[in-house]
């Protein structure tokens, strides 16, 4: 740790500890003191009695003060618990907006939408067969569909996520569906879930859709016009949930999660970009598995490593810059097909495990998560697991619970000496981006999930209904309920809409923003995404624009290695 | 009988799709029994199985499909009579929910491979099809 | 008929006929007779270097180049097979995707079956079956190859070696076997650091070539963008004129048949004449003949 650091650690384990109670109060106040069931009062920090010493709080520090071992926020989730992000989307943007209204009703404050798969490739739906359309995300091609899909939503007062990978045509669209509700950019606030294009490069091949290089370009464009036109928005979420459900271990996947974010830091400091305003925008994406004091370290040690980081590397100077806010999946690769309603009992503990982590979002799957995309009784006994422990649990009472035990201690040194090791491999290799474009991380993966398989195998690794305590087949698949696909007719009508509009639309105009579009593509100084908006609003279709970059920044074939 | 030279397989993706861990653990799974595997990307469209089908003159054809393309293997499955290839047997592996089996089994698929199969059912099925398929080629190359 | 239906230009025939090639035996030899007076149109290139130097992405490109230029072209690509198991993932196809919906493009993924050299057993005859099939370019590209496997020298007409920059090691180690057999030496990832200094010492390794071998050039390329290949299809193009066709291919035929003839014998003398092995064997063992002498025992020759 070098000076600036030290000057902002406060000196002695009482004095931390006084600062980071004067922080709690002025965070939620005194709030109601907690007892268990059998009375026992509940303090919401433990910490050692006597003073640990200088090394302790260099390496743990308090919740709220570097190095953020212990969470990143003084009150944590005794204040303010995590947000439950539900990732939704099927069918037609009519058919979205039937079901986000519905969870409106039911309270929620943040939606998130899923495109089709046809929207991940980078196509419209009048050039994809239609039995495809519709089944993962729903099919959003153009600003009239997205104002279709957020209709009746007030979208200045909801945050929303979206899973749009570069070019970022949906925030293109939200933005243009702002305008025309005349709402101010500024008021728009949520995330560009899926723009760590390296994560789909490596293990999210859908979703990769302009060359490498194209895709680092937008990619800055984007952080660069949100964060002067659309602040409210984080323009950049750093991915590690494809990596470790791809096959990566926790602690890879963490590794490969901050050597990405260390790449997109660096990009941003040389675009002249201010590391202590673009780091707080930067958040990040965590695969949960099943070994749950494992994540848990993986959580802690995150955070410690990524301190120290963006201090080191990216000079950082802002407390704000430093710190690791994450948003958590449980691990749908964890799932087993055979007894789903055994899901549940596994997304819980994934979920506790977050939990005791310290995350700030999740998600949780669905117990038919092997099988479709969320049906809607599984879905909601997803929600009610969120719900059971942030009320039922007592989760929420204590900051860091596990914090101090010898096990998880040890076993967060031990990770962050893992992850550590993980990341000098991508380092030695010329960082994130030249490991990824040779194969080399693609590789690491392989071999962990070829090495993870065989430990499923060979019975060394026990799934419960795959490789023991079975059951006969006829006996597995209850209580799931029936696969739902789009009625055919009102996609075929969606599609038949789309080509109208095709046809209807101002030529001219299309045509225009287009030779914009590309002229921003090959110059220096413009910015991609500003045209990209531009174009979207005159009615340039989603297929249309990413046909356009395609043509002028190259086509995105991942890298696919066997 | 045709045994004495490898299998050939062929393990591909449809539509689009790009779900890939299940497709590198099945490929390693047949090359460790022995057998040649041709790994292609994904994305490939039913024509272009069909002519990786004819060009690799593979004893069988394997779609792992995870995101819903398991919906197009029935064009699938009627390109390949189209092209004279109907004696290579389609297997899918990935998720079918049990509701759409009926589906490609109608269409002529051979079987399907949820998750958690054991890695010996897949390669003996596999095997077994594809043995099968070479013996059905009578008189195989006049 | 399937000969016909080869000449036809049936595309299901050339993939069975392949397999045919592979597969070996009574009926594959005589394929193989019937439709030599149907060869000798194809040029073969052979793209050879060490694993991950970029030989597929290189060779999709040559595809792009060739087909621009209006020639069919075929693509043998060859891959190693598990010694264990004798399976194999055949995954060149990976990086060849430009041209899976062109007609006049044809590629076909090969194990190499236990087979040391690079290539196949087979190759030979089915580059004789793409050949016959109408294919004007073939493209050999072989097995990820260290220094001993040069087999593509005796087989193509035209000998592309690709390396990378930064490979001082192994260039050296090279030298031996693949570098001595390069008609053009490609450097590729020409986009990463170190190509100047990488061309400067081929080039002074080149200059120590006896002259037989003074034609190589040196072509920098990336292959992930298409940099530098007109320029390799160019180099590949004047090699064309310049060597001799018809000499390389006769040259070619004499080592093909005098390496076939060595691998018979060898399985003769082994399987079938193991008396005259044995006797020669003992000659050796109790010190009566060399090792050499117990050698041209066996093959009746005399010292020259
Ligand atoms: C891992 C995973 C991912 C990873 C993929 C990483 C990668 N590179 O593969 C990530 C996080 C990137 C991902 C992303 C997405 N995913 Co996903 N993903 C999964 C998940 C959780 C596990 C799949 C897996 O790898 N399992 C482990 C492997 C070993 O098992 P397997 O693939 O089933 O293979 C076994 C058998 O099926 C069989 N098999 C498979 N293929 C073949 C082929 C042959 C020839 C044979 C013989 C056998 C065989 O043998 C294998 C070994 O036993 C599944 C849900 C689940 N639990 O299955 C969802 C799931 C497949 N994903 C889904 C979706 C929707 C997506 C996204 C579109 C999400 C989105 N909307 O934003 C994206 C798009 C992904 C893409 N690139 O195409 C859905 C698909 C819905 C549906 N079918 O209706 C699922 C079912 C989850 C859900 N319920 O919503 N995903
Ligand atoms: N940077 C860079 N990478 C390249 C270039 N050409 C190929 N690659 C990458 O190098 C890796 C290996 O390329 P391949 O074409 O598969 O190499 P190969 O020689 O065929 O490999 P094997 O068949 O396995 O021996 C891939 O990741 C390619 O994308 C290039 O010109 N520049
Ligand atoms: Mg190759």
């Amino acid at each position: 740790m070098n000076r600036r650091a030290e000057q902002q650690q406060p000196k002695g384990y009482e004095k931390a500890e006084t600062q980071w109670h004067d922080d709690y109060r002025r965070d939620i106040g005194d709030a109601q003191p907690v007892h268990n069931r059998s009375g026992v009062p509940i303090e919401p920090l433990y910490g050692p009695s006597t003073d640990p010493g200088a090394a302790h709080l260099e390496h743990l520090g308090l919740p709220g003060q570097l190095p953020y071992t212990r969470g990143i926020y003084p009150t944590m989730h005794r204040g303010q618990t995590w947000s439950q992000r539900q990732l939704i989307g099927h069918g037609t943007p009519a058919e979205y907006n039937e079901r986000v209204l519905k969870m409106i009703d039911a309270g929620t404050t943040a939606i998130s939408l899923i495109p089709c798969n046809s929207v991940y490739r980078g196509n419209d739906c009048d050039e994809i067969p239609l039995p495809l359309l519709g089944t993962c995300g729903t099919v959003v091609n153009t600003a009239e569909h997205m104002d279709h899909a957020l209709s009746q939503v007030d979208i200045a007062a909801i945050s929303t996520a979206m899973n749009d990978p570069s070019p970022f045509t949906l925030l293109s669209f939200v933005l243009n569906v702002a305008d025309r509700r005349a709402v101010p950019w500024q008021q728009i606030s949520g995330t560009s879930n899926q723009s760590d294009y390296l994560s789909h490069f490596i293990a999210n091949h859908m979703f990769f859709r302009l060359s490498l290089e194209g895709a680092r370009r937008v990619l800055l464009d984007h952080i660069a016009f949100c964060r002067e036109r659309v602040p409210n928005w984080n323009p950049l979420s750093v991915v590690g949930q494809h990596m470790q459900q791809a096959g990566a271990t926790p602690a890879q996947a963490m590794g490969f999660t901050l050597c990405s974010a260390l790449q997109y830091g660096r990009d941003c400091l040389q675009r002249g970009l201010d590391p202590d305003d673009f780091l707080p925008r930067f958040t990040f994406f965590f695969d949960i598995s099943m070994s749950l004091f494992e994540e848990v370290a993986k959580f802690r040690a995150g955070r410690r490593l990524w301190a120290r980081l963006t201090l080191e590397q990216l000079g950082a100077t802002t407390d704000r810059a430093r710190r690791f806010k994450f948003h958590g999946q449980t691990s749908g690769a964890d799932l087993t097909r055979q007894q789903p309603l055994n899901n549940i009992a596994r997304v819980t503990t994934q979920a506790i495990a977050g939990i005791l982590g310290g995350l700030q979002s999740l998600h949780t799957d669905a117990f038919d998560e092997v099988i479709n995309v969320p049906n809607e009784d599984p879905a909601r006994i997803a929600v009610a697991t969120q719900n059971i422990l942030r009320e039922e649990a007592g989760l929420c009472d204590v900051i860091d619970p596990l914090g101090g035990s010898w096990y998880v201690e040890n076993l967060t040194d031990e990770m962050e000496k893992t992850i550590v090791a993980v990341i000098d491999t991508v380092e030695n290799a010329g960082g994130m981006y030249a490991a990824a474009e040779s194969g080399l991380v693609q590789r690491m993966i392989g071999e962990s999930a070829l090495a993870w398989q065989d430990r499923i195998d060979t019975g060394d690794q026990k799934i419960v209904g795959v490789n023991c305590y079975r059951v006969p087949e006829e006996k597995d698949n209850h209580a799931v309920p029936p696969t739902v696909r789009p009625a055919k007719d009102k996609m075929q009508a969606h599609v038949d809409q789309l080509r109208r509009f095709k046809t209807d639309r101002s030529q001219a105009a299309v045509q225009q923003s287009l030779t914009a579009l590309a002229r921003a593509a090959n110059s220096t100084d413009d910015n991609v995404f500003a045209r990209v908006v531009e174009a979207t609003a005159a009615g340039v279709t989603h297929g249309e624009v990413i046909a356009c970059l395609r043509q002028e920044l190259g086509f995105g074939q991942p890298l696919i290695v066997d | 009988m045709n045994t004495q030279t490898p299998y050939r397989v062929l393990v591909t993706k449809v539509g689009l799709d790009g779900h890939d861990r299940g497709s590198r653990i099945v490929a390693a799974y047949l090359r460790d029994a022995g057998m040649e595997v041709v790994y292609t990307p994904p994305w490939q469209s039913v024509d272009q199985v069909v002519r990786l089908a004819n060009d690799e003159d593979v004893d069988l054809v394997g779609v792992s499909s995870l995101s819903t393309d398991h919906l197009i293997v029935p064009d699938l499955m009627q390109a390949l009579r189209k092209a004279a290839l109907e004696h290579v047997p389609v297997v899918v592996g990935g998720i079918v929910p049990d509701t759409e089996h009926a589906l490609l089994f109608d269409a002529g698929v051979s079987a399907i491979f949820g998750p958690g199969t054991a890695r010996d059912t897949i390669v003996n099925t596999v095997r077994q099809l594809a043995a099968a398929a070479r013996d059905a080629l009578e008189n195989p190359f006049t | 008929m399937l000969l016909d239906a080869l000449m036809a230009g049936d595309r299901r025939a050339l993939g069975r006929a392949i397999t045919l090639a592979e597969t070996g035996g009574d009926r594959a030899a005589e394929l193989g007779r019937q439709i030599r007076e149907h060869t000798g149109n194809a040029r073969v290139i052979g793209v050879t270097g060490p694993p991950g130097a970029g030989k597929s992405t290189l060779t999709n490109r040559l595809i792009g180049a060739l087909r621009a230029g209006g020639q069919s072209v075929a693509v043998l690509a060859v891959d190693p097979s598990s010694p264990i198991s004798g399976g194999a993932i055949l995954g060149d196809r990976l990086r060849m995707t430009s041209h899976t919906d062109d007609d006049d493009v044809f590629i076909r993924s090969l194990a190499a079956r236990g087979h040391l050299g690079g290539l196949t057993a087979s190759t030979p005859a089915v580059i004789d079956i793409l050949d016959a099939g109408g294919y004007q370019q073939v493209i050999l590209e072989t097995v990820g190859t260290g220094q001993s496997e040069v087999e593509v020298g005796e087989i193509a007409d035209i000998r592309v070696v690709v390396c990378t920059p930064g490979m001082g090691d192994d260039i050296q180690a090279m030298k031996a076997g693949l570098f001595e057999i390069a008609d053009i030496l490609v450097v590729n990832k020409s986009d990463q650091d170190g190509v100047d200094q990488t061309v400067r010492h081929l080039e002074s390794m080149l200059s120590l070539r006896g002259p037989e071998h003074t034609r190589a050039v040196i072509v920098p390329t990336t292959a992930t963008k298409g940099d530098g290949i007109d320029d390799l299809l160019n180099a590949i193009d004047r090699c064309s004129t310049i060597l001799n066709p018809n000499e390389r291919r006769r040259d070619r035929t004499r080592r093909l048949l005098a390496g076939r003839a060595a691998e018979l014998l060898r399985e003769h003398l082994l399987r079938h004449d193991s008396e005259r092995l044995d006797t020669a064997c003992r000659a050796y063992e109790n010190g009566e003949r060399s090792l050499e002498q117990s050698a041209r025992d066996l093959l009746k020759l005399e010292y020259p």
